[in-house]
């Protein structure tokens, strides 16, 4: 019965026609390098990974030919917004007019309508694995297309690809296209090294408080595993205090395995993938530099398993290929004075944290859905589950966040997200607004690195 | 007071959004946050189904001018009199003044305009109208 969903799927005018026993071929004789899951077995050092795409063939084979002589890990491949939106006719345009002229019409690579055996010649000729980046609620054709090319890493979740991205795409759906996503991955993870899945951590990037971060994470993260998927990333962006990205990665880490086992897969590799500061960059490029600096000195203390990079042409828009090549290079200078860090910690931070997260996890399981998906559609629904800058209509947004005097992201309103008393006490204790008006802290707190 | 608010058009900048939300409640105001992606006719059933003393609309991609083109056509099917309509935000998609921008959206009905104006600068203005207006 999948096989035939999957099948009327991929049965599309907009991409080549689908051949499943050659693809199932390909997938099992595909050299290991392509699997990031493989990669992260083989090595020992923080995986470094760009953001990128372009509309043509030609310019992502360009892009990938600069991040190799960089020293890149990983390469992405960001999807144009046509494509994440499902519209192929716009994308199929788009290209048509970007190859024509010479010119970026979209902001990605319309991977749908190149088709995978145009793709699958890039991937194979790189020999390095790529991850998909893209932020589609529905993802199905996306994907099917993605592995079909040999891109064996697929971002983005129902959660995190839906509450930051959109404003009324129905919640529900999100959670059966993605379950189609986790399957058809779990199902190719069969035929060589394992495909791996990564959630998308930095939800609005604006003020997001661990502790929903965490959550967020743990159940895209179990979503995934109990359809079968065996390798799976959970991810963070830099909070903009060094200490809480400790704490946080610290109490992921050990919440992440602890729920893979209480579901009974515990024998899933689960890794941690940093992210750059994904919040408003300074114009001052210098400034920029030493963000990313300091960004990559943080993902070594937390101990990441990959990093994603940005450049320092952030605030001024897409980067060139060099100067997003040249990010990956000073990324991987920086890195090399980072060996052998010890590792520290903050208790009554992590006891704090810890708690929080245990509490909202324990309110979702209590709702009396019959399928986790459905809890968690419902806990967003009630409130439990609750983003701040979220545009999506079933997001209530009444967490309400601000920094303390360490640049540290605390609960000032809880909303109905499920903290307890004595933990929202102890976040709103660090708290001090200096007179000033609650909406004036949070603009200063969004533009720290201005 | 009630105020509707929300980004008009196909404008889906949130963060402006909801500091306008939580900044009209710390000031005591009842809001109806429409949220982002919001079209004109939507703010005017909000308007009506709530009562409502101010409607603020926003926009940072500088669309919102061709999406208010209706707004006294709508504002004439509807007795909505002792309404305050306010805009803010980025009002033009290339550089403009608040000298040409202000009188042309005067023309479309809005009675307050701020162009690039501070938050708490253009709240303040809706605060003092309404004290003036009471």
């Amino acid at each position: 019965m999948f096989q035939r969903e999957r099948e009327i799927i991929t049965s599309t005018p907009y991409t080549d026609s689908f051949d499943f026993d050659e693809i199932k071929a390909f997938i099992t004789g595909a050299s290991k390098n392509l699997f990031i899951s493989h990669k992260f077995k083989t090595s020992d050092k923080i995986l470094v990974q760009p953001r990128g795409g372009f509309p043509t063939y030609d310019k992502v084979f360009e892009l990938y030919g600069a991040f190799t002589g960089a020293g890149v890990d990983i390469l992405p491949l960001t999807i144009d917004s046509n494509t994440r939106l499902n519209d192929y006719e716009m994308a199929r345009k788009m290209l048509a007019l970007s190859e024509e002229n010479d010119e970026n019409m979209l902001n990605g690579y319309p991977l749908v309508n190149h088709g995978y055996r145009t793709t699958r010649k890039m991937v194979t000729h790189y020999d390095t694995p790529i991850s998909l980046r893209h932020g589609t609620p529905d993802a199905r054709l996306l994907v099917e297309v993605a592995l079909a090319s040999g891109i064996f890493e697929i971002e983005g979740g129902p959660i995190t690809y839906l509450l930051p991205y959109s404003k009324n795409f129905p919640l529900d759906k999100a959670f059966l296209y993605w379950k189609y996503v986790e399957r058809v991955c779990a199902e190719y993870s069969e035929l060589n090294e394992p495909i791996n899945r990564e959630s998308f951590g930095p939800l609005s990037a604006t003020l997001q408080p661990p502790a929903i971060v965490i959550v967020i994470q743990l159940l895209e993260m179990l979503l995934s595993l109990e359809e079968g998927v065996k390798s799976f990333s959970v991810s963070f962006s830099q909070t903009g205090s060094m200490s809480q990205d400790i704490v946080s990665s610290n109490v992921i880490k050990k919440l992440a395995r602890k729920y893979a086992e209480k579901i009974g897969c515990g024998d899933a590799d689960i890794h941690l993938v940093y992210h750059q500061w994904m919040g408003a960059f300074p114009r001052n490029k210098e400034f920029s530099d030493s963000l990313i600096n300091t960004s990559t000195v943080i993902a070594s203390m937390v101990r990441a398993d990959k990093m994603i990079t940005k450049t320092r042409d952030e605030a001024f828009g897409i980067p060139t290929k060099e100067v997003n090549a040249a990010a990956v290079r000073n990324t991987q200078y920086t890195l090399n004075m980072l060996r052998g860090i010890p590792s520290i910690t903050d208790e009554e931070e992590e006891a704090n944290l810890t708690e929080m997260v245990d509490d909202i996890m324990e309110a979702v399981f209590n709702d009396p859905a019959d399928t986790l998906w459905r809890q968690v559609f419902n806990s967003i629904k009630n409130g439990i589950i609750d983003i701040p800058f979220s545009p999506h209509i079933a997001n209530h947004g009444e967490a309400i966040t601000v920094r303390d005097k360490n640049y540290n992201i605390r609960f000032y309103e809880r909303g109905n997200v499920p903290i307890s008393d004595k933990c929202l006490a102890f976040e709103r204790s660090k708290i001090d607004l200096c007179g000033a008006s609650l909406v004036d802290h949070i603009i200063h707190d969004i533009g720290i690195m201005l | 007071m009630r105020v509707v608010t929300g980004v008009v058009g196909n404008d889906i900048h949130v963060v402006a959004n909801r500091l306008i939300e939580i900044s009209l409640k710390e000031r005591g105001f009842e809001v109806f946050n429409l949220g982002v992606n919001t079209y004109l006719e939507e703010f005017i059933d909000a308007v009506i189904e709530t009562d409502a003393d101010v409607l603020l609309i926003s926009s940072l991609n500088g669309e919102a001018e061709g999406w208010s083109r209706d707004l006294l056509f709508l504002k004439s099917r509807f007795d909505l009199d002792g309404v305050l309509f306010a805009i803010g935000g980025n009002l033009s998609v290339g550089e403009a003044t608040s000298e040409e921008i202000v009188p042309k959206y005067k023309a479309y009905g809005y009675d307050l305009v701020f162009h690039q104006v501070d938050l708490n600068t253009g709240i303040d203005t809706i605060e003092e109208v309404l004290k003036e207006r009471a």
